[in-house]
């Protein structure tokens, strides 16, 4: 009995496995391509994969439809989180440059926020 | 090192080497493969399924934990069916079935997680810790096909399941130690 019910737990996991592949490359929900600025490729290299690629949240906090305007209402007080990080969220200083860090943060106080 | 008879079947005639060279192929072949996608697909930046946690990465965190007690709870079972400790003294007709069913479900509480890692976030290098979770996590469902390969082929040298297995813990505790240690100890979030 016990044996049974292993082997088809042996078979549940099989499929999902095979689902997990499927899902990996069927699984494709769009949203917004990066634009041409070097703000919004900074973002789409460095901040969509945890903020979402529209800056709606994932696994980092929402960032679109001002969210970061409330959050840091001052430009200067944003871009030092950005290098520094805190918590989960990782610190760019050594990885973007002052400007890079402006045009990113810049990035998401215009176009992320209409 | 005693191991558990296996059966000597000539399997479809490869020698030995053959089937080692075999597994290693399969299982570097399917770590690279989920590297690849990872870097090369666009994350899509969501979090899909966060059931009752706050948020995805404590789902992922939890779920990381439970694979790592049952990987754990799997490496005893082992330990008892190698003969590498003596409790219980009479070894039960169900420990090897036990074995599996451990096996079977750490894997399978990895999926949703590694799911969310290659599709919502992908191949990040934003710093060692990160690049290095990734490396573990690729490397440990290379090495997952390989404890596979070996589990179903047999005719294989008794020391192949122990080292394969072993190869699958090590890179599960490096994947735990990149990702659920740090975020206990370093990332100030909401435990769950």
């Amino acid at each position: 009995m016990f044996r049974r019910v292993v082997n088809a737990v042996e078979i549940f996991a099989a499929i999902g496995a095979v689902a997990f592949v499927i899902l990996l490359f069927a699984n494709n929900p769009g949203g917004a391509p990066a634009a041409g600025s070097v703000g919004a490729q900074l973002f789409s290299a460095n901040c969509a994969s945890c903020h979402g690629v529209t800056g709606g949240g994932a696994v980092g906090p929402q960032l679109s439809g001002g969210a970061v305007l409330h959050d840091f209402p001052n430009e200067a007080d944003q871009i030092t989180f950005v290098a520094n990080g805190r918590g989960i969220m990782p610190g760019f200083a050594t990885s973007l440059t002052p400007a890079q860090l402006k045009a990113v943060v810049d990035y998401t106080r215009t176009d992320l926020a209409k | 090192m005693t191991a558990p008879a296996q059966t000597a079947e000539p399997s479809a005639g490869l020698s030995t080497a053959t089937k080692l060279l075999i597994m290693l192929v399969l299982g570097a072949a399917v770590a690279v493969a989920l590297g690849v996608y990872a870097n090369q697909h666009t994350p899509t930046g969501r979090k899909p399924y966060p059931l009752f946690f706050s948020g995805m990465i404590e789902l992922k965190v939890w779920f990381a934990t439970l694979a790592l007690a049952l990987a754990c709870l799997q490496l005893l079972l082992a330990a008892r069916l190698y003969g590498k400790i003596s409790i219980p003294k009479q070894e039960p007709a169900w420990l090897g079935d036990a074995h599996r069913l451990t096996g079977t479900l750490a894997f399978a509480v990895t999926l949703p997680v590694a799911y969310q890692c290659l599709w919502g976030l992908g191949f990040e290098t934003m710093n060692t810790r990160v690049v290095l979770h990734g490396i573990f996590g690729c490397a440990f469902y290379g090495a997952f096909v390989i404890k596979v390969l070996g589990v179903r082929w047999k005719g294989l040298p008794g020391w192949v399941l122990p080292v394969a297995g072993g190869l699958v813990f090590a890179m599960l505790v490096g994947v735990y130690l990149t990702s659920a240690v740090w975020f206990f100890t370093s990332s100030g979030q909401a435990l769950y």
